[in-house]
């Protein structure tokens, strides 16, 4: 903050010390936000701490009340100015959208000519993996942002931060490098988390286990990047999503419409005993139907062999293993399973 | 394929693509000598993208508050985005230094639209002619307009509670030479305040700053005031029984939510003002009529 009060039309206003204190008030308490915009390519769900989801959404309705000269518009508006002055990256943004707002409202009868030259191919597939995965980690962001706000304003958004983790989880399938799909969902498995703390029936205890996918692994080609083609070839017996938890091991496969989880090398303790697995994300898309109807709580189907073997059915679904996009977004959904043993 | 401001909210799979596209392709147009800059594209590109998800409008679906940008006409929308692409491109070209296109070089490209033309920010300041400015613009009009001068003084009373910062503040005030607000705060508090005696003022004076910052950016204050006038205004009377009612829907005309009014209300009654306690008809007597007039006219 600049003690000089440089943007003062006119120093000898009466109210200019009065004006000074108002404005060293409002930006004291802010911290000395980036000026630079998160650039596309770097992981931005975490950044982004000078977002204010309270004020910031409101800009284009503030800019376009000015424009409009709306009666009472100084007393509806008015946390929002006060936030203006004191924030300078909301600050900066009701300029741009008051300018690009105001050259729109001025511009009605303009034909929408160049949006009409778009090439009529366009599709997720072909679009830029780097801006698919930029715009993966601003909707969890967002999320993660939604779900802030409605717990400071006491509400409800879960259903709000679901549909753009969904979103985010849609679109991730159409990235095929798995390196960059874990990074555009990186955030994702404690944002729901975050999310799932006020919904009812999840786990009440961590698992004694914790499995995560690893994500562009699987088939039998773990580490390494399947390429679309190189999918689509495999037969869908061989399709699969490789599990690990330290240094234990396990993978999703399927049968039919049944997914099935394979877990090997599992302790001593765990053999001879049910399991009762957990899938954080499970309810964060449909296309699965979870044996008994919770993915937070599966009951394996059998007993955890002598060899700490267990094959148990997971759920049915249309998805298919051996298609890259659907895949990809089953592998999605595993990006945590947690096991632990159903007796005490 | 075009898209809509509605097709970035409710369908942002199929959109995306073509949105992508455009940007790009506007940015090549704006960014001139950086148009084969990969970063410079991916900052200007990227800026748009993260201004549109900020918003809430990029994949806000039915739950996100609907904004200016979604009533647009679609072509209006895409001059929006332009307008967008071309100011992020021009504070590129000025960060790096690099000269911007004329008019004269757009001719000789031959391009025919009218607003490729970056001359005009050239020649004019950036934001052109727009109210706040900067900041301390802001705050000047804020201490200047009686609305907003009038919320400040309600958050400066709020502090009544806590008399040493109530004081701090005001010994601050009369330092600047803020007489005239301070003598309307103590015209309105009756505490006896001795601002010789105040003991660890700076200390005061962070708590009462802090209470004020939040205060003056809560929206409940300002909807409080719209909400008594309002009130006042549009309250029927029941049939000689010296009690006014007025329905929620009355309240929030055109531009007011129902969340908006139900937190100006619910402030109202945390204020004793009101007795509402989530009905659909807000009731007043007599006494809380007089009471909320007294409350905007303070103001």
């Amino acid at each position: 903050m600049s003690d000089e009060f440089a943007g003062m039309a006119n120093p000898q206003e009466p109210n200019a010390p009065l004006a000074q204190w108002f404005y060293q008030l409002l930006s004291g308490a802010q911290p000395v936000a980036s000026s630079e915009q998160i650039p596309v390519g770097e992981d931005v769900s975490l950044l982004g701490t000078d977002y204010h989801a309270a004020f910031y959404p409101a800009i284009p309705n503030f800019a376009r009340a000015l424009l409009k000269q709306e009666p009472e518009l100084m007393t509806h508006y008015a946390p929002l100015l006060f936030h203006l002055i004191g924030c300078p990256t909301c600050h900066r943004a009701y300029l741009e959208t008051y300018d690009a707002l105001r050259v729109a409202l001025a511009d009605e009868a303009r034909p929408a000519t160049t949006a009409l030259r778009l090439s009529s191919s366009a599709s997720l597939a072909t679009t830029s993996p780097k801006l698919l995965v930029f715009l993966c980690q601003l909707l969890i962001g967002q999320a993660r942002s939604v779900l802030r706000q409605a717990h400071r304003e006491h509400a409800d958004e879960d259903a709000w931060a679901r549909s753009l983790l969904q979103q985010a989880m849609q679109l991730s399938r159409y990235i095929m490098q798995g390196a960059l799909r874990q990074r555009a969902l990186r955030d994702l498995v404690e944002v729901a988390s975050l999310y799932q703390i006020s919904s009812a029936g999840t786990p009440g205890e961590p698992g004694a286990l914790s499995y995560s996918a690893l994500v562009g692994a699987g088939s039998g080609a773990r580490g390494r990047t399947l390429r679309r083609a190189e999918m689509a070839s495999r037969p869908q017996e061989q399709a699969s999503i490789d599990l690990r938890a330290g240094t234990l091991d396990g993978s999703v496969t399927q049968e039919g419409e049944m997914l099935i989880l394979r877990l090997v090398d599992l302790d001593e303790s765990l053999r001879g005993k049910f399991l009762l697995i957990s899938i954080p994300l499970g309810t964060l898309l449909e296309p699965v139907r979870w044996l008994g109807g919770n993915p937070y709580a599966i009951r394996s189907a059998g007993l955890v062999g002598p060899d700490g073997t267990l094959i148990t059915p997971l759920g049915r679904t249309d998805l298919r293993l051996s298609n890259p996009e659907e895949r990809n977004l089953l592998e999605t959904l595993f990006k945590k399973l947690d096991v632990r043993s159903l007796e005490a | 394929m075009p898209f809509s401001a509605y097709d970035l909210r409710y369908h942002v799979e199929e959109s995306y693509p073509a949105l992508c596209i455009y940007i790009q392709h506007r940015a090549q147009r704006y960014l001139g000598q950086l148009a084969f800059d990969a970063f410079e594209m991916d900052q200007v590109v990227g800026h748009v993208i993260e201004y549109l998800t900020r918003i809430q409008l990029l994949g806000g679906g039915e739950r996100a508050p609907k904004t200016a940008l979604d009533e647009l006409s679609n072509a209006q929308f895409y001059t929006f985005l332009n307008r967008m692409v071309q100011n992020k491109a021009i504070d590129r070209l000025r960060r790096r230094r690099l000269p911007m296109s004329t008019t004269g070089e757009l001719e000789e490209q031959g391009n025919p639209d009218e607003d490729n033309d970056p001359l005009n920010s050239v020649v004019e300041p950036f934001w052109g002619d727009v109210p706040f400015a900067n900041p301390e613009a802001a705050a000047l009009e804020a201490v200047s307009q009686e609305q907003l001068r009038a919320l400040l003084k309600r958050c400066i009373e709020t502090l009544g509670a806590a008399p040493r910062q109530l004081q701090a503040v005001l010994q601050e005030l009369e330092d600047l030479g803020a007489g005239d607000l301070v003598k309307e705060v103590r015209a309105d508090i009756p505490i006896d305040l001795d601002i010789t005696t105040v003991a660890h003022l700076s200390q005061h004076k962070d708590h009462a700053h802090k209470k004020l910052r939040l205060c003056l950016q809560k929206n409940s204050t300002n909807l409080a005031v719209m909400l008594a006038i309002r009130l006042t205004e549009y309250g029927a009377e029941s049939g000689g029984t010296d009690e006014w009612s007025v329905p929620l829907q009355t309240l929030t005309q055109k531009d007011l939510s129902l969340r908006e009014v139900q937190t100006g209300l619910q402030h109202l009654t945390h204020a004793g003002l009101l007795n509402w306690q989530g009905e659909a008809v807000v009731h007043l007597t007599l006494a809380q009529r007089k009471l909320l007039t007294r409350f905007y006219e303070e103001e």
